[in-house]
C-alpha cells in the first residue's frame, strides 16, 4: 500500500508523524516550567521544605520529558531542508530567519539554563537558581511565540510580495505579526499550560486515590486547579476568537471543519451541525444531527450571519481541503475536551468551596479521581486535534493561497523517504512506550518526602517545622 | 548596496562557521565522552562520565539547531540543496542524536542500565560518524545545476574519502572527549583517559594527514585553491602551527597536565576548521555555488543580524556561566 504512494504523500506523512510525536513533549517543557517557577517562588518566600520537594519532584518528570522533546525537535527543523527544499527556497528569507531566531532566542536560553535548574541547587545562590528556572520557562514560551509566528505566516502570509517563485519580505514586523499570529500564540500558550496542569492534576489524583503522600499531592492538585481555573475560561475564549479568524481568512478551512457544503447568504440563519457523516463524493452529509439556527450564534453571537459563507461545493476541488470527516471530528474532539475539562474544574471548585475537597475525597469517589486522571491524555488529544485542524485544514496549500504542498516538496526517490518514515514510525512507537514506562515509574515511586533543601538555606522557619526533622 | 551585497553574505558565512565550530568543539567532546562510555569498566565510572555531561549536553546540541536555523535563513538555497544531497547521513545523524538523548534520560530512571548504556554509546558513534560523512561529502563537492539545485545520486555520500573523514572525525571527538575527561575527573579514570587521548591523538593525526594528502587528488577545485598564491601563506603557516600544537599536546599528556591537553585540542580543532574554511570559501555548496549566489536578500540578512548578532554575546555569556558554575572535578552523587 505504502509503496504506491508518491513522494509528496510520503513526505507529508513523515512530517505529520514527526510533528504529532514531537508535539507531545514541548507541552510540558512550556507549561510545567511555569508551574516550577511558581513552586520555587513559594519555596523561596516560605522556605518550607514541602515546596522545595514539590519543585524537585516535578522537575524529575520535566527532565525526562525535556530530553525527548529536544531530540524529536531535530527532525522538525531538518525536514525543511531534506524533504521541503522548494519551500525553503520559496520562503527561506522569512521562514528561515524566524527558525534562526527561535534557536538563538528561545531554544538556547532554555538549554543554557536547564543544567543549572536541574543540577545547580548546590552550585549557585538561590536567586540565580530561581532566575535560571524563570529563564527556562521564558525560553520555552518564546519558542511558542516564534514557532506559532512561523506557522501563522504559512496560514496568513503577509509582510511582502510573491514573485518569481519567491517571497520577498518588505516588512519583517508585519510578517512576524501576521493576522493569525497573536491569537495563535495565545491559544497555544494557554493550551500548554492547561494540559500541563491537567497532567499535574491527573498524577496527583492518581496518587491521592491510592492515598500516597496525600499532603504532598493535595497541595499539587490544588495549585494546579487554581491555575486551571484561571486558564480554562480564557482558553475557551481564545479558541472561539481563533475560529472567528479562520472564518475571515481561511473560508475553506471553516467550511471543512463545519462540514458546510452549500453557500449560506448573509442574513440567513443556518443550522449548526453537531455530528454528521460527511460524504465528499456527493458533496453532502449522509446524515447529520443539527441544531436549527444555531450556527450564527456560535460564530458571531447573533441570530443571522452578517457575511455570506461559501460552502465547500462552491470551491474547485483543487482549492479546498479534503479529508472533511477528519477535520470535522478533530475540531469537535478539541472543543468537547476543552468544555468537559472546564466542567470538571467547575465541579472541583464547587467541592472545594463547600469544604468537600480533601485527600480522602479522591479515595472515596474513584469516578472523580478517574475523571481527572483521564483529563491528562484528553488534554494531549485536544492539542493534537487542534494541530490537525490547523494544518490539514490549510491544504492544499503549504503557504496559504501561494504555494501548493505538491510544489513545496522535494523530488526525492520514494525508497529514501519510505525508509526514513518507517524508521521514525518504529523508533517513535518504542520511545513513547518507554517514556510512559519510565514516567509511570517516577510517579509510582513518588516524591522524596525527606529530601532536605541545600545546606545554608535552612532559614529558622525550617527548624521549627516538624516535617523537617522527620 | 554593492558593499552590503558582498559584506552581508561574508558576515553570515563567518557566523555560520562560528556556530559550527562551537558545535564541533562542544558537542564534539560530548559525543566523544559518549563514545568513550562504551569502554567504561564499571557502572560507577560510567555514571561519572554521564554526570560530566548532565548540565551541558543539550545546550551543546543546540548550537547545531542554531547553525541549521542560520543556514536556512541566510542561505536558503544551500539549506535545501545540501540537506537534500545528504538525506541519508542527515537522518542517520538525527537518529544517533535521538538515541543518545533518550538513552541519557532513560538510563537515569532504569534499574537495568545496560541497554541504555549501549544505546547511548552507539548513538554517539552514529551521530559522530554521520557528521563526518556529511563533512567529507560537502568537501569533495556536491554536483548542482546552474540554478544550484542538487543533481547527484542518492548515494553520493557513499565513498572512501567520506569514510576516511568520518573515521577521523570520530577519532577527533574521542580525543577532545578524553581531554575533557582529563580535566573533569581524577585518579584512575583520569589516567585511563590520558591513555585514550594519546591513542586518539595518534589516530586523528593519521587520518588528518591522509585527508590532507589525498584531497588535492580527489578534487580539482581543492587542488587549485591549495596552490593559489593568494592563499599560499595560509597553507604554509597552518600546517606548521598544527605540528607545533601536536607536539605540545603530546608533551602535555606526557607531563600529566590537566588543563593544557584540552586547550591544545581545542586549538587544533580551530586550526583544522580554519584550514577547511579557507579551502571552501567563498563556496557554500562546494565546489561551485558561492555564498553570494545562495544568500537570501540583503534586507533579510541585515534583519537577522540585528537580532542574532546582539544575541551571540549573550548566548556565549550564559553558556560560559554554566561552565563556571559547574567547574571542577565531577563526583558521583
Amino acid at each position: 500500500m505504502l509503496a504506491t504512494f508518491d513522494v509528496v504523500t510520503l513526505s507529508r506523512l513523515q512530517f505529520a508523524l514527526t510533528a504529532i510525536f514531537h508535539m507531545l513533549w514541548p507541552v510540558l517543557s512550556t507549561g510545567l516550567a511555569i508551574y516550577l517557577v511558581v513552586l520555587e517562588a513559594i519555596w523561596l518566600r516560605t522556605r518550607n521544605p514541602l515546596y522545595y520537594r514539590q519543585a524537585r519532584f516535578w522537575a524529575k518528570l520535566y527532565v525526562l520529558n525535556f530530553g525527548i522533546g529536544v531530540a524529536s525537535g531535530l527532525p522538525m527543523e531538518f525536514q525543511f531542508g531534506t524533504n521541503w527544499a522548494p519551500l525553503s527556497e520559496f520562503a527561506g528569507d522569512f521562514f528561515g530567519s524566524v527558525l534562526g531566531f527561535e534557536g538563538a532566542m528561545a531554544f538556547m536560553l532554555e538549554a543554557g539554563f536547564l543544567g543549572i535548574m536541574l543540577f545547580g541547587w548546590q552550585k549557585v545562590p538561590p536567586v540565580i537558581h530561581f532566575l535560571s528556572t524563570v529563564m527556562v520557562a521564558f525560553g520555552a514560551n518564546l519558542s511558542v511565540f516564534w514557532i506559532l509566528s512561523a506557522n501563522s505566516w504559512l496560514q496568513t502570509p503577509s509582510g511582502g510580495t510573491f514573485s518569481e517563485g519567491h517571497f520577498h519580505v518588505q516588512n519583517y514586523f508585519a510578517a512576524i505579526n501576521n493576522p493569525f499570529m497573536v491569537r495563535s500564540v495565545i491559544h497555544m500558550a494557554l493550551a500548554t499550560v492547561e494540559t500541563s496542569m491537567l497532567v499535574v492534576a491527573a498524577i496527583s489524583a492518581w496518587s491521592l486515590m491510592r492515598q500516597k503522600a496525600p499532603e504532598f499531592f493535595l497541595f499539587s492538585f490544588k495549585l494546579a486547579l487554581v491555575i486551571l481555573l484561571a486558564v480554562a475560561p480564557l482558553q475557551i475564549l481564545a479558541g472561539h476568537e481563533s475560529a472567528v479568524q479562520v472564518a475571515e481568512h481561511q473560508p475553506t478551512k471553516l467550511a471543512a471543519i463545519e462540514a458546510l457544503w452549500d453557500d449560506q447568504s448573509a442574513g440567513s440563519s443556518p443550522a449548526w451541525t453537531v455530528l454528521a457523516s460527511p460524504d465528499e463524493a456527493s458533496g453532502s452529509n449522509r446524515w447529520s444531527l443539527s441544531v436549527p439556527g444555531a450556527f450564527s450564534w456560535i460564530l458571531e453571537t447573533r441570530p443571522q450571519l452578517s457575511q455570506p459563507l461559501r460552502g465547500l461545493n462552491s470551491w474547485p476541488a483543487d482549492q479546498r481541503p479534503h479529508m472533511v470527516g477528519l477535520l470535522f471530528y478533530a475540531f469537535r474532539v478539541m472543543v468537547a475536551i476543552g468544555l468537559a475539562a472546564a466542567a470538571l474544574m467547575a465541579l472541583s471548585l464547587l467541592l472545594w468551596w463547600r469544604g468537600g475537597l480533601s485527600a480522602a475525597s479522591f479515595a472515596q469517589w474513584p469516578w472523580f479521581s478517574w475523571a481527572w486522571i483521564l483529563s491528562a491524555p484528553a488534554g494531549y488529544l485536544a492539542i493534537e486535534s487542534g494541530w490537525v485542524v490547523r494544518c490539514v485544514g490549510r491544504q492544499p496549500w503549504t503557504v496559504y493561497g501561494q504555494l501548493r504542498t505538491a510544489d513545496a516538496a522535494s523530488v526525492l526517490p520514494v525508497g529514501e523517504v519510505l525508509t526514513s518514515l518507517s524508521v521514525f514510525a518504529v523508533l517513535y512507537t518504542v520511545l513513547l512506550v518507554f517514556a510512559l514506562y519510565f514516567g509511570s515509574r517516577i510517579i509510582a515511586k513518588g516524591p522524596n518526602l525527606t529530601l532536605e533543601p541545600p545546606p545554608g538555606l535552612a532559614a529558622p522557619v525550617i527548624l521549627s517545622d516538624p516535617s523537617a526533622s522527620a | 548596496m554593492e558593499f552590503l551585497e558582498w559584506f552581508m553574505p561574508t558576515v553570515w558565512f563567518v557566523i555560520l562557521a562560528l556556530f559550527l565550530l562551537l558545535y564541533v568543539i562542544l558537542d564534539g567532546f560530548d559525543l566523544g565522552v559518549g563514545i568513550l562510555s562504551l569502554t567504561s569498566s564499571s557502572e560507577s565510572q560510567r555514571t561519572i562520565l554521564m554526570t560530566s555531561l548532565g548540565n551541558v549536553w543539550d545546550a551543546n546540541e543546540t548550537w547545531l539547531v542554531l547553525m541549521g536555523g542560520a543556514l536556512f535563513g541566510a542561505f536558503p538555497l544551500a539549506y535545501g540543496t545540501i540537506l537534500k544531497a545528504l538525506y541519508g547521513p542527515i537522518y542517520l545523524m538525527i537518529l544517533g542524536l535521538i538515541l543518545r538523548a533518550v538513552a541519557f534520560e532513560f538510563r537515569e530512571n532504569a534499574t537495568n542500565k545496560r541497554p541504555w548504556n549501549l544505546m547511548f554509546g552507539i548513538g554517539s558513534v552514529l551521530a559522530a560518524g554521520s557528521q563526518g560523512i556529511c563533512l567529507g561529502t560537502v568537501l569533495s563537492g556536491i554536483p548542482t545545476d546552474a540554478a544550484g539545485h542538487f543533481t547527484g545520486s542518492v548515494w553520493i555520500w557513499v565513498n572512501p574519502s567520506s569514510l576516511v573523514v568520518a573515521l577521523t572525525l570520530i577519532q577527533g571527538y574521542v580525543l577532545i572527549g578524553s581531554t575533557y575527561l582529563i580535566l573533569k575527573t581524577s585518579g584512575e579514570l583520569q589516567r585511563l583517559h590520558v591513555r585514550t587521548a594519546r591513542l586518539a591523538a595518534a589516530t586523528t593525526l593519521g587520518g588528518a594527514l591522509l585527508i590532507t594528502f589525498t584531497a588535492p587528488f580527489a578534487s580539482e577545485t581543492l587542488r587549485q585553491r591549495l596552490f593559489d598564491p593568494a592563499f599560499l601563506p595560509f597553507f604554509v603557516v597552518l600546517p606548521l602551527l598544527g605540528v607545533a600544537l601536536i607536539v605540545q599536546l603530546f608533551r602535555s599528556l606526557a607531563m600529566q597536565q590537566e588543563v593544557w591537553p584540552f586547550v591544545y585540542t581545542v586549538l587544533l580543532f580551530i586550526l583544522s576548521f580554519a584550514g577547511l574554511g579557507l579551502m571552501v570559501f567563498p563556496a557554500v555548496i562546494p565546489p561551485s555555488v558561492t555564498i553570494f549566489q545562495a544568500s537570501s536578500s540583503v534586507s533579510s540578512m541585515v534583519f537577522m543580524l540585528t537580532f542574532i548578532g546582539v544575541l551571540i554575546p549573550i548566548m556565549l555569556f550564559y553558556n560560559i556561566y554554566n561552565y563556571i558554575a559547574f567547574r571542577g572535578k565531577v563526583s558521583a552523587e
